[in-house]
């Protein structure tokens, strides 16, 4: 039965141990190369400048369209004279979805037939992580359409908007010894091929406050979530106490 | 209890039976004393129904079963109705708390043999309600209508064109439609939240009213009715009210402490709760990379797909199901509580529920080489656990046991040969060690070794 145990705890182990290997050669660069995004939803300075960010840069063409400005407005504590003057640009009112004044047919037309994804629950899906190396991952492509590749999400419809703060750089890549038959490249490292607005380290700041607002608009619930949390376990934890001495008072008569 | 109750409450006795039903459900049924960890489950999962039908209740008052608006009410739901989102995950959280506490629930009767003599009609009912929770979590999954949800029935919608002449047919009309559509949409809206959720009460109903006419087992499988007192009460009897009553109180506190870390510090759980790729809308042009059901099906689903030929898996992941009706028929065994039963039968068990574990994750992976010929193995060794309860039902020659090892080492074999086929072939000899090792250790052994020596079972409850 030990034996049997042992054969049946080595299978679950490399099966694990498997999946997580299929998984990390999903990508042609190492995981967390780039770092890893840190969420901050207590920053409530950084959710600002990711909201300021991602209206002037990314709504655009990406709708919110689960999320109202009002709801934005006060889970951040902007006020509401300055969301309406400074951070809605479609003419919409204070309490309305954050849609696009793009149209459908425009955006396919302009995007090679790709919808930009709705960012109030993409991010859900993908996660922050995915954001954070997609922003920091363009790469000049003469190639491409709007002259940029992205190594997150290689052939994207997307151009890079962030051109202005980041610069452009161009990634080198070499031939890996391939075992398939079919030529896989890896990504050595990023060259600077023009310099942009913001320094390396600003610009980390800048998709770091972008990721963090997005990560906040996938799940505005989060901010109150765990606080909500801590209160009921804390009301369950007295009421486990007072419940616990109650059948040990009934059931001192039972033998 | 012959006096007559006065006041508002007579007046209520004289023209409906509440006293007499109070009495005969709660202060005056008698439950063994000797209840143990296991037997929480039952009253938990009647208070997670009960969660899921208030909960349900109020998400039905913002959703709209359409398919141009469903995604977004839902969100809806989770911004700015007030409260949304805790309602919202109380919902989601406690589909995956039912089936966790409805199989470990279950897994108390496999060890105690409650579903024998005279309570095989209990089991009945049990595993009716666990067919009916299927089908409800199965559509509930569609309503958020997300990429996940509609890729995941359009997979197990598709399971019914296996069906040999009349399985298209079958889809369609489940379907209400040639895709997965509005029409889908709306008519699993209505069984969801409507009429299974009628039927799974009429079922608990027929659940409890069948456990309290033969009363409950316990962890010793002693009939505490066989021994009564002078006054006509088991011996080893306490009533429900006031003693499970505050126990299950303690239990429910801190079943729900555990409830409420998951809805408020994980609601996703990785994934498993809530899958990512449905916080993208339904799209009929974009699969998910990976469609995986949600956990609670994947056993069933592992089985599907370790058969090659689509309408015998269809069918083996039904007998998966179907046998676990037959069980008060298949475990004969005079001895139910598993304190008094042989090594080898908790051999048995143990393994058995190491299988379903691993049937479990194994339909949560995408399909590789290794993991296809391990299904088949595992989805043998869940078939086999049920001829192997059998075998232990009396006591058997030698010539059975040797008899029936040979036997089924030999079909075993003559599958690998005749059907089973892999890209790499040594796999499926080195996993052939499964199934023959399995059936080495519960066939053999008995013959070999005093493991399948079973215990005295008292007159009376141990403790």
């Amino acid at each position: 039965m030990k034996i049997l145990n042992k054969i049946l705890f080595l299978f679950v182990l490399s099966m694990l141990v498997m999946s997580a290997a299929w998984s990390a050669s999903e990508h042609a660069y190492e995981k967390n190369q780039f770092g890893k995004v840190n969420i901050e939803l207590n920053n409530k300075a950084s959710l600002q400048r990711g909201a300021k960010y991602f209206v002037n840069y990314c709504l655009s063409c990406h709708p919110a369209k689960h999320s109202r400005y009002k709801r934005v407005a006060d889970d951040l504590g902007i006020r509401e004279d300055l969301m309406i003057d400074n951070m809605i640009f479609t003419g919409q009112k204070f309490g309305e979805l954050m849609t696009v004044a793009m149209k459908r047919e425009d955006a396919q037309k302009w995007f090679l037939g790709v919808d930009p994804p709705d960012l109030s629950t993409h991010v859900r899906a993908i996660g922050p992580q995915a954001v954070y190396e997609f922003l920091k991952t363009f790469y000049v492509d003469d190639h491409r359409p709007f002259g940029v590749n992205n190594l997150y999400l290689p052939n994207t419809a997307m151009p890079h908007v962030l051109a202005d703060l980041q610069g452009l750089q161009r990634a080198d890549f070499h031939v890996e010894p391939s075992t398939d038959g079919v030529e896989h490249k890896a990504f050595d490292k990023f060259e600077t091929v023009k310099p942009g607005a913001l320094s390396d380290k600003e610009y980390e700041q800048v998709v770091t406050d972008i990721v963090n607002f997005l990560a906040y608009l996938s799940e505005p619930a989060q901010l109150i979530r765990k606080k909500v949390g801590v209160g009921v376990l804390f009301f369950l934890g007295i009421l486990g106490i007072l419940a616990y001495f109650l059948k040990r008072n009934y059931w001192q008569d039972v033998h | 209890m012959s006096e007559q109750s006065t006041g508002l409450l007579g007046w209520i006795d004289a023209r409906f039976p509440l006293s007499k039903m109070m009495r005969e459900h709660l202060s005056e049924y008698y439950a063994p004393k000797n209840f143990n960890f296991w037997y929480f489950f039952g009253s938990l999962a009647l208070l997670v129904l009960v969660i899921q039908i208030l909960s349900g209740i109020f998400l039905t008052m913002h959703y709209k079963p359409d398919a141009e608006l469903a995604f977004a009410s839902v969100e809806h739901i989770m911004r700015d109705v007030n409260w949304g989102w805790l309602i919202r995950y109380m919902h989601s959280t406690g589909a995956s708390f039912f089936f966790i506490v409805v199989y470990l629930h279950m897994f108390r009767g496999l060890m105690y043999g409650s579903f024998k003599h005279p309570r095989e009609l209990i089991w009945l009912f049990g595993m009716l309600i666990y067919v009916a929770l299927m089908a409800e979590a199965f559509m509930g999954y569609l309503l958020p209508w997300g990429n996940m949800s509609y890729w995941g029935a359009q997979v197990i919608i598709n399971l019914f064109n296996t069906i040999p002449f009349v399985g298209e047919a079958i889809s369609e009309w489940i379907r209400g439609d040639f895709v997965i559509s509005d029409a889908t949409l709306n008519r699993f809206f209505s069984l969801h939240v409507i009429a299974v959720p009628l039927a799974l009460l009429g079922l608990i109903v027929g659940h409890i009213l069948a456990l309290h006419e033969v009363g409950s087992n316990n962890p010793d499988g002693v009939e505490i009715k066989k021994t009564k007192g002078a006054d006509g009460i088991p011996l080893d009897g306490i009533p429900f009210h006031p003693y499970y009553t505050v126990k299950d109180i303690l239990g429910s506190v801190v079943f729900l402490a555990i409830f409420a870390f998951v809805i408020f510090f994980m609601p996703e759980m990785n994934g498993y709760f809530l899958e990512h790729a449905n916080f993208d809308p339904a799209n009929a042009l974009n699969t998910p990379d990976h469609i995986a059901p949600i956990w609670y099906f994947t056993p069933f689903y592992t089985v599907l797909r370790a058969i090659p030929d689509p309408f015998l898996g269809f069918m083996m992941m039904a007998m998966a199901i179907v046998v676990l009706f037959l069980l008060p028929w298949i475990d004969r065994n005079p001895i139910k509580s598993i304190r008094y039963r042989s090594t080898l039968f908790k051999v048995n068990l143990i393994i058995f529920v190491i299988t379903f574990i691993i049937l479990g994750y194994l339909g949560l992976k995408p399909v590789t080489d290794l993991y296809s010929q391990l299904a088949l193995r595992f989805t043998e060794l869940y078939f086999l656990f049920f001829f192997v309860l059998w075998a232990y039902s009396k006591p058997r020659s030698g010539g059975f046991w040797i008899g029936s090892f040979i036997v089924l080492l030999v079909g075993i074999t003559a599958y690998d040969f005749l059907v089973n086929s892999s890209e790499q072939p040594d796999l499926i000899w080195k996993t052939w060690v499964i199934p023959a090792a399995y059936l080495f250790i519960t066939l053999l052994l008995p013959q070999f070794t005093n493991w399948d020596a079973e215990k005295q079972v008292p007159e009376r409850v141990t403790s």
